[in-house]
């Protein structure tokens, strides 16, 4: 092209040179002056040059784009005559994609979206790695932080902070309204500044008023302002009452701030008396902060474990104490559930792969069937690619149109994963279809009409060329390398939905483990609710007792119930309320006294309601009160471990270390183990203590009803206001659902898991019915053949059979290897199952293997039961 | 299509060369060549124009390039002038014309300088 600009305005200075020198010139006169007069040759060049290249760019686009819109027209059109195969593929293309789409939307909200602070992967939460009971993850004492945070480099702000529950009673405007139980987090004011969020309205507490006499101030959330104080505008200097106290509002939060937890409703100052910021050996408190800019995360690790070790050195408390760093995303959004959701994208991804497979093949089929027209295209001087880049258009067209379906259907299918899901997957409001969806679904959509139509496109492109030249011959996308080809994809599909089936299998079979797994009590009929009485009213043991007596007399009265009992806790938190012990007249081992033991007040008939057996001894009596001899009850771990060959009723142990001032307490009984740290966590050494001994403020009142225990709510609530109307209870369930929502997460990836392995299942059984399907109807004509020469239909159905199996042999030894090796990143959602466990990886051979010889056996019998003469009249 | 003055000479220009065109399909230097006996070197177009010239009419399309053959058997692009060109041509000319006219007309009005 850049020549021939050369050679046009060599030709006229030629040209003009030969007329000069006609006139009498010499030659190079000639061609001089030739040149001046032209002027500037190089600078007109470039610029024709310049001009024919957009020219040509110009033109190329033009034709790009009238090929794709006749490609697309063309592909409708194709569409449009085959109506079964465009709906079949449509709606697996919509299958895959959609539910691809949904999964990546939660993982989208869950892990990928930002937290709603400011930089919020500078923000760092801060452990005490507690190495003597092998947690990682607990608590600071106030000087142990003030001291992290004193001596670290790294941090440009860090925050101390304590999750608590308030009853709020006061606020209500006009109506009077329920007293409500909010959750609440104390905090000294760094907190706003590590997590760089200003109230929407008002202000948020200064320091000063994390001294005590000055703190009577709270910062509420928009939630609890909107449905609490009905947006009340003028909230700002108003005064509530939360536990009997009164603090004036100063501030709002912007929505959306959940922190430490999703409903953390209120926000107070952490306001420690000098007093009980010594405490060196009270650990209560959880610590964030943000990291200085330009500091990395690593060299805060470094920075902060030197400072842990110097803190253990220095104060004896600290002894085996070390400081722990984890991200804030990273906390937010634990292990478990991370891990569980890559699981469920991975496993939709192979759905679509195996949807993609299953329309690959479909193409094929039909590819046999277009190709006349193909040919016909090629004869009318079509070339290979473009003919080629015509099956993709269509393709990819149609993965675009079957994407947009599939994006509908995600967005059903969010509406009813969201409402399934159980409520301690975290963030999980923050998922939707946003853009960054939209874009990966069109993605998928192109890469996947382009993984389905590639193979089929070369294939049919060529065949069509051959058939061009040799018209009239069979060959091409019947041939033996499109059989390959097929097979080689059905192989592929079965070993995908193998690799499914095993994870779905695995996590049923943990399940089922850990539904079998002896929780150490009777679960039915069983009601929970909490109780947290404010200390400005109940302030003494006394008065606490009479209210818990009443509760229960009452309780007990109602028509319906079968026992009431309470405890502090009834399920245990990973990090407890615990104490160190020590044993009467035992030299403990240094490993011995790093044991913590929970503290818990149970009221004296807990055991008999909540049907836990007693082992040994006797359980509380009247006769254990307040001024009786101190009493304790043990559970079966503890007295194992600690008197392993002889009765632990009557041994006596104290808490706090051998030179503490507590009293001794005598064992008189030992329960049971209970599960109360979860199904899965081991049983704990545990000490309960009659409540006439050990009075508490807050706790768990727990019902044995003779029938649903649900309906006994609005009665005793009925009760409850009549001994104090202003006292709320919280956290009311039955114990099934307290044990349904502490599997509920399993549960969930459960359910998720098998509904996409049985998607698969479906998927991959039609890809092997339509290829053998297919492939038998190709040979109606040799199988005509062999039947008219004698064989027998059973052995038609056996060779047909025999090489459908044979496939589907290699599918499932792939598969299952693949499976051993997914199974390792499904370690930790498993429990009591190995990952290479064999009972799962036989079940699912056999129903691989059934499937597929079904799937094999009714075309091959079609087969052997054509008539001969038929057959080889066809074609 | 033309309204500016400034246009002038560059329209001059394309309707020297589509001008040229009617009288058959030239090349390049045909076309200068023409305009130079025609117009008794009156009129030398300004050969560097003329090659820009000849692409915003074929961008246009009043006119269509062909590779060929010369007259002394060399390779040349030869240009045709097409029917879009003519109805433009003709379209310059009248408007030329009455410009000319125009100018004309006041030169010769009282009083004369002729």
């Amino acid at each position: 092209m850049d020549a021939d600009v050369d050679d046009e305005l060599q030709f006229h200075l030629d040209m003009r040179a030969r007329d000069y020198e006609a006139r009498g010139l010499p030659s190079p006169d000639a061609r001089e002056a030739a040149a001046e007069r032209f002027g500037d040759v190089q600078g007109i060049g470039g610029a024709l040059r310049a001009h024919d290249r957009r020219r040509e760019r110009e033109r190329q686009r033009k034709e790009y784009m009238s090929d794709l819109t006749n490609d697309l027209r063309y592909g409708l059109r194709a569409f449009g005559r085959a109506p079964a195969f465009t709906t079949v593929a449509l709606l697996t293309i919509a299958l895959g994609i959609g539910a691809t789409t949904a999964i990546f939307s939660v993982v989208n909200g869950v892990i990928l979206r930002p937290l709603p602070y400011a930089e919020p992967d500078r923000i760092v939460q801060v452990w005490m790695d507690n190495r003597r009971m092998g947690l990682k993850e607990d608590l600071h004492s106030w000087p142990n932080w003030a001291d992290l945070r004193e001596q670290n480099q790294v941090f440009s702000s860090m925050a101390a902070y304590a999750p608590g529950g308030f009853n709020i009673t006061a606020g209500c405007r006009e109506t009077e309204c329920e007293p409500r139980r909010v959750a609440a987090a104390y905090a000294t004011a760094d907190l706003f500044e590590v997590l760089r969020i200003a109230p929407a309205m008002g202000r948020a507490f200064t320091p000063q008023e994390t001294e005590p006499g000055r703190d009577g101030v709270v910062v509420i959330s928009q939630g609890l302002w909107t449905d609490f104080f009905g947006a009340d505008r003028n909230i700002i200097g108003r005064t509530v009452r939360l536990n009997g106290r009164e603090r004036t509002v100063i501030g709002v939060m912007p929505p959306a701030v959940a922190f430490p937890s999703r409903d953390t409703d209120v926000w107070v100052p952490l306001a420690f008396s000098q007093e009980e910021k010594q405490f060196r050996s009270s650990f209560g408190l959880w610590a964030v902060a943000r990291l200085k800019p330009g500091v990395e995360f690593s060299r805060a690790v470094t920075d902060l474990t030197t400072i842990g070790r110097r803190l253990e050195q220095q104060y004896a408390e600290n002894r085996d104490l070390g400081v722990y760093l984890v991200p804030l995303p990273e906390q937010v959004v634990g292990r478990t559930v991370r891990t569980s959701l890559w699981v469920m994208l991975a496993a939709v991804g192979a759905v679509l792969l195996i949807a993609c497979a299953n329309v690959a093949n479909l193409m094929l089929s039909r590819a046999a069937v277009r190709e006349r027209e193909i040919s016909v295209r090629v004869a009318l001087g079509a070339a290979r690619t473009r003919l080629i880049r015509q099956l993709l258009t269509e393709s990819v067209l149609l993965a675009v149109i079957g994407a947009a379906l599939g994006v509908g259907l995600a967005w059903v299918g969010l509406r009813v994963l969201t409402g399934l899901a159980p409520a301690d997957i975290p963030r999980l409001d923050q998922v939707r279809i946003d853009l960054r969806v939209l874009g990966v679904a069109l993605g998928l959509a192109v890469v996947t009409g382009i993984a389905f139509g590639l193979a089929p496109a070369l294939q049919s492109s060529r065949a069509a060329v051959g058939n061009a030249l040799r018209e009239g011959i069979r060959g091409g996308t019947s041939g033996r390398r499109a059989q390959r080809l097929r097979r080689t994809l059905v192989a592929a599909q079965i070993a995908l939905v193998v690799v499914l089936l095993t994870g779905a299998g695995l996590l049923v079979r943990s399940f089922v483990r850990l539904q079998r797994v002896d929780l150490g009590f009777r679960p039915d009929n069983l009601l929970t609710m909490r109780l947290s009485l404010p200390g400005a009213k109940y302030g003494t043991p006394e008065s606490r007792m009479g209210f818990f007596d009443a509760l229960l007399d009452r309780t007990r009265q109602l028509p319906g119930v079968q026992g009431a009992a309470f405890i502090e806790d009834i399920f245990l938190t990973a990090t407890p309320t615990s104490t160190n012990f020590a044993i009467d007249g035992r030299e403990m081992t240094e490993e011995e006294r790093g044991i913590e033991v929970p503290l818990d007040a149970v009221s004296s008939d807990y055991f008999r309601v909540m049907g836990i057996p007693l082992r040994e001894g006797r359980t509380f009596t009247a006769a254990d009160n307040r001024t009786a001899p101190p009493v304790v009850i043990v559970n079966e771990n503890m007295a194992r471990r600690f008197w392993p060959n002889e009765r632990a009723v009557g041994k006596r142990f104290k808490y706090g270390s051998a030179d503490s001032q507590a009293p001794f307490m005598t064992i008189v009984g030992v329960v049971a183990d209970m599960r109360r740290t979860g199904f899965d966590a081991p049983v704990r050494y545990e000490t309960f203590r009659p409540h006439t001994q050990r009075t508490v403020g807050s706790l768990t009142l727990v019902v044995r009803a003779a029938g649903d225990p649900l309906r006994l709510v609005p009665s005793i609530r009925a009760q409850l206001k009549s001994i104090d109307p202003d006292q709320p209870v919280f956290e009311v369930a039955s114990m099934d659902q307290l044990l349904g929502s502490m599997v509920a997460q399993r549960r969930f990836s459960m359910a998720l898991l098998g509904t996409f392995a049985a998607l698969a299942l479906v998927l991959g059984i039609i890809g092997v019915y339509g290829v053998t399907a297919y492939l038998v109807a190709q040979r109606t004509r040799e199988v005509g053949v062999r039947l008219a020469l004698g064989a027998r239909p059973a052995q038609v159905v056996g060779m047909v059979v025999r090489q459908g199996m044979f496939v589907a042999g290699a599918g499932l030894a792939v598969g299952l290897a693949a499976a051993a090796a997914a199974g390792r990143l499904m370690t930790g959602l498993l429990y009591g199952v190995s990952p290479h466990d064999a009972w799962t990886l036989a079940a699912v051979t056999v129903v691989i293997g059934v499937a597929t010889l079904a799937a094999n056996w009714l075309p091959a019998l079609r087969a052997a039961h054509v008539d001969p003469l038929t057959a080889l009249r066809s074609e | 299509m033309r309204n500016e003055t400034g246009d002038l000479l560059q329209g001059t220009l394309a309707i020297l060369i589509l001008k040229a065109l009617l009288g058959g399909t030239a090349h390049g230097y045909g076309i200068a060549r023409w305009v130079e006996t025609t117009t008794d070197d009156v009129l030398r177009i300004e050969e560097g124009s003329l090659y820009p010239a000849l692409r915003r009419l074929e961008d246009n399309g009043w006119v269509t390039s062909e590779w060929g053959l010369s007259e002394n058997n060399r390779r040349a692009r030869f240009y045709t002038i097409t029917r879009a060109g003519r109805t433009h041509l003709r379209a310059e000319a009248s408007v030329w014309f009455r410009y000319a006219g125009a100018v004309t007309q006041v030169l010769r009005s009282a009083p004369s300088i002729a």
